[in-house]
């Protein structure tokens, strides 16, 4: 079978009921395949952020199931965890630590001894292009640079599943662009990724397919292209007002 | 105008409605203080106008001196509680009398104070704690008092139809009667006022209250700030999406906060011990060595292990409470506001047991104060010296199983939702307050 038509990730009628009637996202199903970058993309409170709490294993699913990488994340959390990293939305670092020791610090969570913890840290430190600033303390860092090596964190374990939350948010142009190409760089080398924004003009450029969410529903999924064509728009955020709209 | 715009923003921003509670709960606790510390003061001076005495002596001077202390002057009036001892086995005879206190006159006093001499009266009291107001010999000084005041008018009487003073008689009446202190505690007894032991021992002891005050505060901060913190930063969320268990996660951050605390415990313990030999270089030291050796109010090893025992399980109980506030917490500022009902909880008790015997307080009061688990701690060097074994017990029960529902409240909001949405006091996120109400949460 081509690796490219393995599911890595299979979201199943996921929903999230925080008060009675009232849901964060409901009844969302898709699918990522292996080495692909797959977008959420809707607006803020559209539920993108509670659909990836919820494949990361953080909130419980009310209804629903998704499959990481063979295993369920309503009864295999921990395995589901083995296979994934994930990257909050505007996440911090421990700013007493220095970068080589943060990278460090989280090696060692996820490596199995030290040859391992080695080799994760090198790869981390390769991947951040942080150089010698790595030695530094994280409170010294700007935010780009934490970006970096939060988004160097997440992809040192080579995990199936990569989940970045709004990667490049708050982000200056030339830090955003860089880790563009470092999702992309990485996607090519059979990374998969699942991300979310509401920058739709990013996620045009850096997804291989994209998933609209507004509302807590997962409206229309397919790539760039395929929906520009169907709704007979020039970019992703004309096909998002066409979407909404039309619902 | 400009600086009342800012004012207002500074003043909006510090003055939340957390604050605002916190601010009520430190008056109502203060409230409370003060009430339970006057009335403990009432009944001292109530107690001043009780005198429970034994007169062995019996006679027409010494009954005499009873009628005067019944009503020194127009305006005051005390009750004199006439007792018989059966034995000079003072523990069995304050059991058998149901008595905290006795002031025993002497057989031959009368025939003393009439040879023209100093003479002694004896003064036993149980002492039941190290508190300050609860050590205060109120009977006694006003017997002493009244005692003196009798001696020496009647020997004015006796001179002013006899004539001169001797010189005995001068040194007489400058100090016309000695007051011999017995302190009990348990089956004990030692000649000592329990009023110089409490002052000694508190001297000796006060470091302990401030070290378990200071832990539990120290413990709180440290665990509430690691974990508000982490959500603050959202390094929490890396960590529990990371292969690593949730109660991993929660043990370490405990185990670290115990630890830390324990080598300030230690640190700190050494550093008292050094200043209570120090200060312990006075000239009455060796006697009152010898007394709290008789009283038994030393500790020894096994005893102190129990006393460390309590003061780990409220270090404990604080953390576990820490880490919910912690995860409570919208930022550092509230953090720090959170921080203040804990502190509060340790103040209170911290403050009644250096000043009174929360044992003898209201029922009511007492059952409060009770409840705040950090009170056992502090009251468990006294409960330990002076043998009452069910208070210590119990109060180690009902602290364990406070740290069994804090520690499952605090398991359960750990590997639960509640760790990402439940915040205090509104805000943008609230999916689960603290007792379980649920509102919407308002994100991606």
């Amino acid at each position: 079978m081509d690796n490219k038509n393995i599911n890595v990730l299979e979201v199943k009628g996921l929903s999230k009921q925080y008060k009675k009637g009232v849901y964060a996202s409901q009844g969302v199903t898709f699918n990522v395949r292996k080495g692909e970058i797959f977008a959420l993309i809707g607006p803020n409170g559209a539920g993108k952020t509670t659909t990836i709490r919820m494949i990361s294993t953080l909130l419980k699913a009310t209804e629903g199931d998704a499959i990481v990488d063979g295993h369920s994340i309503l009864t295999e959390p921990e395995k589901v965890r083995q296979c994934i990293t994930y990257l909050p939305d505007e996440a911090g670092a421990y700013k007493t630590m220095t970068g080589t020791r943060y990278l460090e610090f989280m090696a060692g969570i996820y490596a199995n001894d030290a040859n391992q913890i080695k080799e994760f840290v090198e790869r981390a430190s390769e991947i951040s292009e942080l150089g010698d600033r790595l030695k530094d303390k994280i409170g010294s860092y700007s935010r780009g640079m934490i970006r970096k090596l939060l988004l160097a964190r997440a992809m040192m374990p080579k995990p199936a599943l990569a989940i970045l939350d709004e990667p490049t948010s708050g982000l200056d142009i030339i830090n955003a662009l860089d880790i563009r190409r470092m999702i992309k760089k990485l996607s090519s080398q059979g990374m998969s990724f699942l991300l979310s924004s509401h920058n739709m003009l990013e996620i045009e450029y850096v997804s291989d397919r994209v998933g609209i969410i507004a509302k807590g529903h997962l409206l229309e999924v397919g790539t760039a292209e395929e929906l520009k064509d169907k709704y007979g728009t020039r970019n992703l955020e004309e096909v998002f007002e066409k979407v909404v709209l039309s619902r | 105008m400009k600086f009342m715009s800012l004012f207002k923003k500074e003043l909006r921003e510090m003055l939340t409605p957390q604050t605002i509670i916190v601010l009520v709960m430190i008056y109502v606790g203060m409230f409370m203080l003060g009430n339970v510390m006057g009335k403990q003061i009432d009944k001292i001076v109530e107690e001043s106008s009780e005198i429970v005495l034994c007169d062995n002596d019996d006679t027409s001077f010494t009954k005499s001196m009873i009628e005067a202390m019944k009503k020194p002057d127009a305006n005051t009036t005390n009750t004199v509680k006439l007792v018989k001892l059966e034995s000079d086995d003072y523990p069995a005879e304050l059991d058998r009398l149901g008595e905290k206190y006795i002031v025993i006159i002497p057989k031959g006093f009368t025939e003393q104070v009439e040879s023209g001499k100093t003479t002694e009266y004896i003064y036993v009291s149980r002492m039941t704690s190290l508190s300050t107001l609860g050590n205060v010999s109120a009977g006694s000084e006003t017997a002493k008092n009244l005692i003196q005041a009798s001696v020496v008018s009647t020997l004015y009487s006796k001179k002013m139809i006899e004539g001169k003073l001797t010189s005995d008689e001068i040194t007489q009446l400058n100090k016309p009667v000695d007051l011999k202190e017995i302190t009990v505690v348990q089956n004990n007894t030692a000649n000592i006022g329990a009023s110089t032991v409490a002052q000694m021992k508190t001297m000796e002891n006060m470091f302990l209250p401030i070290i378990v005050f200071l832990l539990i505060m120290y413990s709180s901060q440290m665990v509430l700030n690691a974990v508000s913190t982490e959500k603050i930063d959202k390094t929490l969320e890396t960590l529990l999406s990371a292969p690593v268990s949730r109660l991993s996660v929660l043990s370490s951050k405990m185990l670290a906060a115990g630890v830390v605390a324990a080598l300030y415990a230690i640190v700190m313990m050494f550093g008292m011990q050094n200043v209570v030999t120090k200060m312990q270089t006075g000239g009455d030291t060796a006697a009152y060595k010898d007394a709290v050796e008789q009283l038994g109010l030393t500790l020894s090893g096994g005893q102190f292990i129990l006393v460390g025992l309590q003061m780990f399980i409220s270090i404990l109980i604080a953390l576990s409470i820490s880490l919910v506030l912690g995860v409570l917490a919208k930022d550092a500022k509230s953090g720090q506001a959170l921080l203040l009902p804990i502190q509060l909880l340790s103040m209170v008790p911290y403050m009644l047991s250096m000043f009174m015997d929360i044992k003898t307080l209201s029922p009511v009061v007492k059952y409060i104060i009770y409840a705040i688990p950090f009170t056992h701690t502090f009251m468990a060097n006294e409960n330990i010296m002076f043998g009452n074994t069910t208070l210590y017990w119990g109060g180690l029960a009902y602290q364990l199983a406070l740290l069994a529902i804090c520690m499952t409240f605090a398991i359960r909001v750990f590997t639960s939702d509640k760790i990402f949405t439940m915040t205090l006091g509104g805000g943008k996120k609230s999916s689960g307050g603290l007792f379980g109400k649920k509102t919407q949460q308002h994100e991606d």
